[in-house]
């Protein structure tokens, strides 16, 4: 058995155990502050003081990243095939493989994302406008008002209030959420969402230090699928029943925080924590579970954004369902159609990117080619 | 008594001899044909030059002092992991036929030619190729292979790879740990620690030696007949025997060449030639007759799919995560999965592949090789010969064994599959040519 995905998902279930505590205490709860941000204020030392729950978060996170490691390095020690190597592992190791460039498809989509994230933090400051009957689905957490536009989330985990909107506001929302969902899909998970940038960045980290992560078969991503089913029936259901999806989500532990405002994260901080610990060892792991991105997906069928296959051209080499991030496995079983998008594909391009076989995957838009895998993309590096 | 052993070692020492000037004429014999088919270019030198100094001048791999050879057999060995603990691999699979004309006492009567040419080298001991080996890595790829782990333990410290039936995540994870194990192996060989440094290295050397090759493939299929498939096959089996890094210069100097003479339309032959794939077991130099033969008669062999030609070589590692574990992973998955070796159980792939190739390089005709005793490569015979008949494309079974014997009669078979085509395309022309 994968004892180095076991060890991790200890250690992984025993931050879940403190998250749960972490219900009973109030994490850093700005009781009466009437702070709001402001242009002004956005690069004053004052504003930096309201960042200290991210820096408790990261703090946190990074004590959980090299507890994991080290036992994680204290069990494999005696383990005969990986024991002699997993020392090795602790410390970032010198040299690189350079076969791929970066490629343009991959600079715009870092470039969109961190674009977007400034935008839902302090979009609407910045800019001294809001368009608060755009309500884009994305995990920017609505309590922050600061940001340009609104997230659905809010009403859909409250279903109650939204029936409680005037006429217009119920239609410039299911509007403007189903007009996204249509339109750009998952492609918001992979370009927009916030949390998405946040779990990015953290696979970039552990690009950089060469920490081994888990590596998920198609089991593990099978027996994620109920927590995601769960987490969809929390979201939609809690309200209905006197309790407040928020008060787990997350979300609310970025980008209001980032803006500034204060906001009780009861045990959102400490779920904020495990989300970035498992995104450091798998890559976008909360996007798995991610219910309001499911509810995207779902529309997967009509979006005009498709991964597409050449199926002869491919030589199941798998180097595709290795790199998604979300474990698309008929990326490189199919052999018959050549349409490939499936319901949790976030288009983030990493499939096409390691593609070695000349336009076997490519992404597309319209029917039009964005994005096409090449070979020379992936061995062009080696050349010398 | 001791005259009598005296006689016996003469005997054996004379019987050695023999059997050393005789493989050496059978190499010859093969490098002059070769050469005889003409189109062979300057920069093909190096590449001849190898196969001739490890057959014919018996002289050892080509390599810096203190640096041991590592013996691997199938394609699902990763190099890498032996540049990386510091020893330079080598290919092991022969097609001798001396050789083969000596295991074919030593082992069993229905094995393939392949083994049976390995346990003659293993049981003569006089090629410097084999002798300086440090360690062998033989895949469990097939029966033959499993009993020839067996037979070449009695000489060289042997490591069985375990080579699973299925490709599925699990597999993948386990092979990731046998080739933990292999790393181990090597590095107790060597003495010398693989590191990530190492790995990464290693990666970046192979992965140029791919690169040179992924050109390569690609200026041979925009534009046919620039070189007679016979040499392309030398050219990709002297790969076994040369450094990936002295390879890789020797290819791109020939891909330079290449494209030189793809942009003044120099070709070596006619352009309407019969576009004919090889595919089947493994062809290993000295072993060309049946690319000899085609290209002989009038025919160009435009690819192949084998394991010492395309298959082996042409798909690429792409490490996709940075840690140590997904660089032995993508290694890993590299042997495992884009490999049509019919050793997996559900090799359909292969037909996809298949199809791809006479897409790309719009083959004409399909040879099937078989080695007698083949049975992997025989059974697929059946599901290759539907595909290609749905295709409209002619397909021929060529049956052979490690022999002079059976020259003639494969002569005349492949003479007349390239006439078929030939009448095929357009019975004028042919008449004509």
């Amino acid at each position: 058995m994968n004892r180095k995905g076991l060890v991790t998902a200890i250690v992984c279930a025993l931050m879940v155990l403190v998250a749960y505590f972490a219900w009973q205490l109030v994490f850093f709860e700005y009781e009466t502050d009437t702070y709001t941000t402001t242009a002004e204020l956005l690069f004053t030392i004052d504003h930096l003081t309201k960042l200290v729950p991210l820096l408790i978060i990261g703090l946190l996170t990074a004590v959980g990243i090299v507890a994991c490691i080290v036992v994680r390095n204290a069990i494999m020690r005696h383990d005969g095939q990986h024991g002699p190597f997993s020392a090795r592992i602790a410390t970032a190791p010198k040299g690189c493989v350079h076969g791929r460039r970066p490629s343009a498809f991959m600079v715009v989509r870092w470039v969109c994302m961190v674009g977007f994230f400034v935008v839902t933090v302090f979009g609407g400051v910045l800019l001294g406008v809001r368009y608060s009957w755009i309500s884009i689905p994305v995990l920017s957490c609505p309590a922050n008002m600061s940001q340009l536009t609104e997230a659905s989330c809010y009403y859909l985990a409250h279903l109650e209030e939204l029936a409680g909107l005037p006429l217009m506001g119920i239609v410039a929302f299911v509007v403007s959420t189903l007009g996204f969902v249509i339109v750009f899909g998952r492609v918001l998970c992979g370009f927009v969402c916030p949390m998405g940038l946040a779990q990015d960045v953290m696979h970039k980290i552990r690009q950089a230090t060469k920490v081994e992560g888990i590596s998920m078969t198609e089991r593990m991503y099978q027996a994620l699928v109920p927590i995601r089913w769960v987490m969809l029936l929390l979201m939609i259901g809690l309200s209905f029943v006197g309790g407040n999806f928020c008060n787990f989500c997350p979300a609310i532990a970025l980008t209001p925080v980032a803006a500034g405002l204060s906001v009780s994260l009861y045990a959102s901080g400490f779920l904020m924590v495990f989300v970035l610990i498992a995104s450091f060892f798998k890559r976008r792991f909360f996007c798995t579970i991610c219910p309001l991105g499911y509810l995207m997906g779902l529309a997967h069928g009509v979006q005009p954004f498709r991964i597409r296959k050449d199926c002869t051209a491919c030589t199941e080499c798998g180097a595709c369902y290795e790199a998604c991030p979300m474990g698309i496995k008929q990326l490189y079983t199919e052999r018959e159609k050549t349409d490939v998008t499936d319901v949790s594909c976030i288009m983030c391009g990493e499939c096409v990117r390691c593609c070695p076989e000349d336009r076997a995957l490519s992404l597309t838009f319209l029917g039009k080619d964005v994005f096409v895998s090449k070979r020379s993309r992936v061995v062009q590096g080696y050349r010398r | 008594m001791e005259y009598a052993g005296g006689a016996q070692e003469q005997r054996e020492h004379r019987r050695k001899q023999r059997f050393a000037t005789k493989s050496m004429h059978m190499t010859q014999k093969y490098l002059r044909r070769m050469r005889d088919l003409g189109g062979t270019m300057e920069q093909m030198e190096p590449f001849f030059n190898v196969l001739e100094r490890i057959y014919v001048q018996g002289l050892e791999v080509e390599r810096p002092r203190n640096v041991r050879t590592v013996g691997t057999y199938c394609v699902q060995v990763p190099q890498e992991l032996i540049y990386a603990a510091g020893a330079q691999p080598v290919k092991l699979c022969s097609g001798h036929y001396t050789a083969f004309s000596i295991g074919d006492d030593v082992v069993a009567r229905d094995a393939c030619p392949l083994v049976k040419a390995i346990a003659g080298f293993e049981h003569m001991g006089t090629l410097p190729l084999y002798e300086n080996c440090s360690l062998m890595v033989v895949p469990i790829t097939c029966d033959c292979k499993k009993r020839i782990a067996g037979l070449l333990q009695e000489k060289w410290p042997v490591h069985p790879l375990y080579v699973p039936a299925n490709r599925e995540d699990e597999n993948i994870e386990h092979y990731v740990g046998e080739l933990y194990q292999l790393m181990r192996m090597v590095s107790c060989v060597t003495g010398q620690e693989v590191t990530y440094e190492s790995l990464a290295h290693a990666l970046n050397l192979t992965g140029r030696a791919q690169y040179e090759l992924s050109r390569f493939l690609r200026i041979k299929r925009a534009t046919s007949n620039l070189l007679f498939g016979t040499h392309a096959m030398a050219v990709m089996n002297a790969a076994s025997y040369l450094d990936a890094g002295t390879w890789a210069d020797a290819l791109r100097a020939l891909n330079d060449e290449l494209e030189r003479r793809a942009y003044a339309n120099k070709l070596v032959s006619r352009k309407d030639l019969p576009r004919i794939m090889l595919t089947g077991s493994p062809i290993v130099f000295p072993n060309l007759k049946i690319p000899l033969l085609v290209e002989e008669a009038g025919g160009m062999v435009v690819a192949d799919e084998t394991c010492m030609g395309e298959r082996g070589m042409s798909d690429p590692v792409v490490p996709v995560d940075a840690s140590f574990d997904g660089l032995m992973r993508s290694l890993a998955i590299r042997s495992l999965r884009p490999c049509p070796c019919p050793t997996f159980a559900d090799n359909s792939q292969r037909i996809y592949r298949l199809r791809q190739m006479v897409r790309d390089y719009r083959v004409e005709g399909v040879i099937y090789h078989v080695l007698r005793g083949c049975l992997v490569y025989d059974y697929e015979y059946r599901l290759v010969e539907e595909e290609l008949e749905g295709m409209g494309i002619p397909v021929i079974r060529l049956e052979s064994d490690y022999t002079d014997q059976d020259v003639e009669q494969l002569r005349i078979r492949s003479e007349a599959f390239v006439e078929t085509i030939k009448l095929k395309k357009g019975p004028l022309k042919a008449v004509r040519g």
